[in-house]
C-alpha cells in the first residue's frame, strides 16, 4: 500500500476521523472555494481551515511540500500570460516590449489561490486517510457498493498504471522509437505508447470480473468488516451540515450575478 | 429508462470502469507533460461510452475528473476537477453516437478526405479571422470571409491540402467516427469555455497555455480567447480521442465486444 498511496500514518484525530467524514469535508472546502468571489477567499480558508487541519492532523510538512512542488508550474505560467498578455489595463512598470499589468497580476493571484486551496485540499485528504478505509466506509454510509467498488479501484489502479505506462515507454525506446525532440516527434510516439497500455489493461477485465464475482460481489448480504471503522452522531451531523452549507454556497453564486 | 441504466451496470462494466479511468488520468497526465496543446483525457470514457453506452460513459468520465484530484502526485492533477461536468457530457455524447453505430459502420475513405480538408479549412479560417480581429473601431470587427480567402488562399489551400492527406492516412474508414469526435469536441470547447475562463483564466500549466497566450498577445479578450483555443484543441482532441478508440475496437478480440 506504502507505494502506491502517499497515505501518511500518524496518530492524531484528524487521522481517527471516519473516512466519509472527510471526504464530505473535502467536498465542503472545494465547493467553499469555487463558490465564494473574492481574491483572498481561497488564501483564507488555506490558512484558517486547512493548516489548522494540517497541524492537528500531523502532515503539515508533507502537504506543504508536496503543494509546491506540484504547484509552482502552474503558478508561474498564470503569472507570466496574466500579466504580460492582459490586453487593457494599468500599467505596472515597462520592460522592453513587456508591459505587466496590474488587473492581470490581480487575476493570476486569484487563481493561484484557487489552484493552491483544491490542491491542498485534496492532497490533505489522501495524507490522513487510507484508501482501503474510504472504501468500507463508504459503503456503510449506505454508497451503492459498485460505486464504492469505482472509486476505491480507481485511487489504486491510477499508480499502478503510471508504473505501466513508464514500462512500455522505456521498452518502445529501447526499441528505437524517439520521445523527445519537436511536437512532429513527440506527437509521433504517442500511439505506440497508448496502444499497449490499453489494450493490455482491457485483456484484464475479464480476469478482474471472475475475480470479484467468485468472492461474491454481486451477494445481497450485509458484508462485516475486519477492520472497526469508528462513527459518531456528532460526525453524523456535521457531515450532514457540509453537505447543505455546499448546496447553499452553490445557490447563492448562482442568485448572486 | 431505468431499466436501461440498470443493464449497462453489469459487472464486466464496474470493472472496465475503473480501468478506463486510471487510462484516462495516465494518458492526460503523459499529454501535459509532454506540453502538447491537447488533452487526450478522455479515451477511456469515449471506450466505456463506446463499448457500454451513454449512462456508463457519464459515470466515466465525471468520476475520472473528479478522482483526478485526490490520486497520488505526480498523477494528481486538481485542474481537472471543476470540469467535470464536461466529461459527463463526452461520455453520454459517446455513448449515445456508440448506440448509434458509429464505432462500427465503415465509412468510404473519399468521406474521411472529404471530412478533414473541411475540417482544416474551418481550423485555418477560424484562426485567421480572430488573428485579423480589427479593434481600431473600440468594438471588435470581424474581417469578411471573402476578404480573408483573398488575403491568405495559398494558407487555405495548403490547409485544405493537408486536411484532406489527414483524413486519407489517420481516419482511413472512420469517418463517422471522427465526425462524431468534432461534434463532441464542439460541444465540450463551448461549455468548458466559462469555468476554464473564470476560474482559471485559461491557464493550466499545460500545453494549451501557448495557444491563449497567442490569442490574448493578439489583442483578444480573456473570454474569447479562452473559447477560441477551445475551439482549436477540442474538436482536434476530441477526434484523436475518437479515433484512438476506433482503432481500439478493431485491436479487440470479438471475443470481448460480445459482452
Amino acid at each position: 500500500m506504502d507505494s502506491l498511496s502517499i497515505y501518511a500514518a500518524r496518530a492524531s484525530g484528524l487521522h481517527k476521523l471516519n473516512p466519509v467524514t472527510k471526504f464530505s469535508l473535502t467536498l465542503f472546502l472545494l465547493v467553499l472555494g469555487l463558490a465564494l468571489p473574492g481574491m483572498w477567499t481561497s488564501y483564507l480558508i488555506l490558512v484558517l481551515i486547512i493548516v489548522p487541519l494540517a497541524i492537528w492532523g500531523k502532515v503539515l510538512d508533507r502537504l506543504t511540500r508536496i503543494v509546491l512542488t506540484i504547484s509552482w508550474p502552474f503558478i508561474l505560467s498564470v503569472f507570466i500570460i496574466q500579466t504580460l498578455f492582459w490586453g487593457k489595463g494599468t500599467t505596472l512598470f515597462e520592460f522592453g516590449p513587456f508591459a505587466p499589468k496590474l488587473e492581470g497580476a490581480i487575476f493570476a493571484f486569484t487563481s493561484s489561490g484557487r489552484i493552491l486551496l483544491i490542491m491542498a485540499d485534496f492532497i490533505l485528504f489522501s495524507l490522513a486517510t487510507r484508501p482501503d478505509t474510504l472504501m468500507i466506509s463508504l459503503k456503510q454510509a449506505g454508497l451503492y457498493p459498485g460505486m464504492a467498488y469505482i472509486i476505491v479501484t480507481t485511487l489504486q489502479l491510477v499508480p499502478q498504471f503510471a508504473a505501466k505506462a513508464n514500462a512500455i515507454l522505456n521498452a518502445q525506446r529501447a526499441r528505437g522509437l524517439e520521445t523527445q525532440g519537436n511536437i512532429l516527434v513527440r506527437a509521433r510516439a504517442l500511439l505506440p505508447l497508448v496502444m499497449p497500455l490499453v489494450i493490455g489493461s482491457l485483456m484484464e477485465v475479464e480476469e478482474r470480473a471472475i475475480a470479484i464475482e467468485a468472492r461474491a460481489f454481486n451477494s445481497k448480504h450485509k458484508e462485516t468488516s475486519l477492520i472497526e471503522i469508528p462513527d459518531s452522531q456528532v460526525q453524523r451531523i456535521v457531515r450532514i451540515g457540509m453537505i447543505v452549507a455546499a448546496l447553499l454556497a452553490i445557490v447563492i453564486r448562482i442568485l448572486w450575478r | 429508462m431505468l431499466d436501461n441504466i440498470k443493464k449497462e451496470f453489469s459487472t464486466r462494466t464496474l470493472v472496465l470502469i475503473p480501468i478506463a479511468i486510471a487510462i484516462n488520468i495516465a494518458i492526460g497526465q503523459l499529454v501535459y507533460t509532454l506540453k502538447l496543446p491537447i488533452y487526450l483525457d478522455s479515451i477511456g470514457t469515449v471506450l466505456v461510452g463506446a463499448l457500454v453506452g451513454p449512462w456508463a460513459g457519464a459515470v466515466t468520465g465525471g468520476l475520472a475528473n473528479l478522482l483526478w484530484g485526490v490520486v497520488p502526485p505526480p498523477l494528481q492533477n486538481a485542474y481537472a476537477v471543476p470540469f467535470f461536468y464536461v466529461a459527463i457530457v463526452i461520455g453520454l455524447m459517446a455513448g449515445f453516437f456508440g448506440k448509434r453505430g458509429v464505432f462500427e459502420k465503415e465509412s468510404p475513405r473519399w468521406l474521411s478526405v472529404v471530412i478533414g480538408a473541411v475540417f482544416f479549412f474551418a481550423l485555418a479560417l477560424f484562426i485567421l479571422a480572430f488573428v485579423n480581429i480589427d479593434t481600431s473601431a473600440g468594438f471588435p470587427v470581424y474581417p469578411s470571409m471573402k476578404d480573408l480567402v483573398a488575403q491568405y488562399l495559398v494558407v487555405f489551400v495548403l490547409a485544405a491540402v493537408i486536411g484532406a492527406a489527414i483524413g486519407y492516412y489517420l481516419l482511413q474508414n472512420g469517418g463517422y467516427t471522427g465526425l462524431a469526435g468534432l461534434a463532441t469536441g464542439l460541444v465540450a470547447a463551448v461549455i468548458s469555455a466559462p469555468t476554464s475562463a473564470k476560474l482559471f483564466g485559461g491557464v493550466t500549466g499545460g500545453g494549451t497555455d501557448l495557444i491563449v497566450a497567442a490569442f490574448r498577445a493578439d489583442g483578444g479578450s480573456l473570454w474569447a480567447s479562452v473559447l477560441a483555443q477551445g475551439s482549436v484543441s477540442d474538436p482536434f482532441d476530441k477526434m484523436l480521442s475518437f479515433m484512438v478508440v476506433w482503432f481500439i475496437l478493431r485491436s479487440l478480440p470479438a471475443r470481448f465486444k460480445a459482452r
